[in-house]
């Protein structure tokens, strides 16, 4: 040992400081993480029709997009803290994302989880959140979207959709095939769309249908209090029936909707307003309803 | 070189690659290796700590009795509180400092205050109010015999939603199990004030007044099929709103 050396508070102080620091560094790696954005990205090889299940129990925006690669689905997650923990799993051709709240305690600016998701065109969505926006584009399959608060904004998909909102609207634009939506207080926009099956419901919420009737279909859309717009072509081929309780039929296409004053006998009391009617060759069914609001019809073109 | 001029290099110049000299001297000194290993791996360690950690209370509780007694800040004199009653109120102070503790307090209190409002709508006392409601809300006694005292006791009633209207004999029993189950619902979510939580309640007025608003058009056209479908539709959205509500109330208490 060197003669000269000696404990000096230097050196007492550094090895002091050094099983503190080792020890603070243990805890900031279990002990919940301060307010820093994080971000996590996966990738995951999947066959045939992948389906993503997602339940995001934070608010935050969920956007789901598709790519030509029919092979792999990826993933990116953005976090505003690390109070939040993703949990992606793969299980054969299902992946499952959860965004769960770790630490009860976190301030809302702290519970913000956003998710971006690329998939195969044909892909089946399970999305599942409390607010935030869902936004699903050119995805061809089968899809449940549920959501409190958020608003759903669904472009050029096909499939089965079913949306499920509390108070979140829906804007569904070039969608095909079947819909089916229920909400409370949430608005419906059905724009350009090519479906072909509509069962769409809100308590207090304004439905409006901007496009084609596609020959063959079937079209309920029905409001408790809210505005039942409908907006055709002149070229549509439809049956339609109106009917509201304490409401009014607001019809501004008396010149190519004619009634059918036979059928409105027929269908409607004294208690119940309607209006039965049919455009062109009436191939198409469609029934409005409405509570107590009101129900417009007009043509678009 | 000697140990306190490695010392002074090391202050003034930190773990910098060491000249010729100390590197001879360390190569001699154990205890300067070990001092210089030990500073390395403290520099180590520090770059691998986040940016913000938060001291020990007793780091501030150090410093704080160091500025106390440099005489550079001053302790408030402290209120005189009785030992036993300064003993229960930090007992409570430390009980509800726990945030979960003190959600659930609420919860439960608030969950309890509702249901003894329920058992007090339903208790006999009740039917003194006013004689038309107690009239709608209690079903007509089953009668056994002729004599007054072998009435059977009225079944509990449902509590009304928002004002005097009852639902259609079809939909009683939903509407029963629907106000059975909503004072839990806001209960759990009262004290949130999330504005998403805001939301379901603001969702949830909604409902209970448009089924109002069908109950009371119902019983002046009871005729009117289109009604009953949307009290129908309703009553199904408010059992998924509450059961929604109670799942979110559960998880954020």
């Amino acid at each position: 040992m060197c003669p000269s050396m000696r404990v000096t508070p230097a050196r007492q102080a550094t090895r002091f400081l050094l099983p503190v620091f080792a020890a603070g560094l243990l805890f900031a790696g279990v002990s919940p993480a301060r307010a820093a954005s994080q971000r996590v990205e996966k990738q995951f090889s999947v066959t045939g029709h992948p389906v993503v299940v997602i339940h995001n129990v934070a608010s935050g925006r969920i956007e789901v997009k598709s790519w030509k690669n029919a092979h792999q689905v990826d993933i990116v997650g953005t976090q505003s803290s690390n109070k939040i923990a993703f949990d992606i799993e793969q299980a054969g051709d299902r992946v499952d994302v959860n965004a769960n709240i770790v630490d009860p305690s976190a301030q809302p600016l702290e519970l913000e989880a956003n998710l971006q998701l690329t998939v195969p065109e044909e892909t089946e969505l399970q999305l599942k959140t409390e607010t935030g926006l869902i936004y699903v584009e050119q995805v061809n399959g089968d899809m449940k979207l549920e959501s409190y608060g958020g608003d759903v904004h669904l472009k050029e998909v096909s499939g089965y959709v079913i949306v499920k909102t509390t108070g979140g609207s829906l804007v569904c634009t070039q969608c095909a095939g079947k819909l089916d939506f229920s909400s409370i207080s949430g608005n419906a926009q059905l724009l350009q769309p090519q479906l072909n099956n509509v069962n769409v419901m809100t308590t207090t919420g304004n439905i409006l249908f901007d496009g084609a009737f596609i020959r063959t279909g079937l079209y309920s859309m029905r409001s408790g209090k809210g505005l039942v717009e409908v907006r055709f072509s002149s070229n549509d081929s439809f049956d339609l029936q109106a009917q509201t309780s304490t409401g009014f039929v607001d019809n501004r296409a008396a010149d190519f909707l004619k009634p059918d004053n036979h059928k409105l006998r027929n269908y409607y009391s004294k208690v119940i307003h309607g209006f039965v009617g049919t455009v062109g060759a009436g191939l198409a069914k469609v029934e409005l309803s409405s509570y107590s609001g009101t129900i417009r019809i007009m043509r678009r073109d | 070189m000697q140990c306190e001029d490695i010392e002074l290099f090391l202050e003034q110049e930190g773990l910098e690659p060491l000249p010729e000299e100390a590197r001879a001297h360390l190569a001699e000194c154990g205890g300067c290796r070990n001092y210089v290993a030990d500073l390395t791996s403290l520099v180590d360690v520090a770059h691998k700590l986040p940016t913000e950690i938060a001291a020990p209370e007793r780091v501030w509780i150090s410093l704080r009795a160091q500025l106390e007694a440099e005489g550079i800040i001053r302790t408030p004199i402290p209120v005189a509180i009785p030992a036993e009653s300064a003993s229960w109120w930090h007992s409570i102070q430390a009980f509800f400092s726990n945030r979960g503790f003190a959600a659930a307090s609420v919860g439960i209190l608030i969950v309890a205050g509702a249901a003894f409002e329920i058992a007090r709508d339903r208790s006999p006392r009740n039917s003194t109010g006013s004689p038309e409601v107690a009239r709608q809300m209690t079903p007509a006694p089953a009668v056994t015999s002729s004599s007054p005292q072998q009435v059977k006791p009225a079944a509990p009633t449902r509590p009304q939603p928002s004002a005097s209207f009852t639902a259609p004999a079809e939909f009683a029993s939903t509407a029963e199990a629907l106000d059975d189950q909503e004072p839990l619902a806001t209960g759990l979510l009262a004290s949130s004030n999330s504005s998403i939580d805001a939301s379901l309640r603001d969702n949830l007025k909604k409902v209970n007044e448009f089924i109002a608003d069908c109950e009371r058009h119902l019983k002046e056209q009871p005729q009117d099929e289109l009604t009953r479908e949307y009290l129908s539709a309703a009553y199904q959205q408010k059992a998924e709103l509450l059961s929604a509500m109670i799942e979110r109330g559960r998880s954020i208490n």
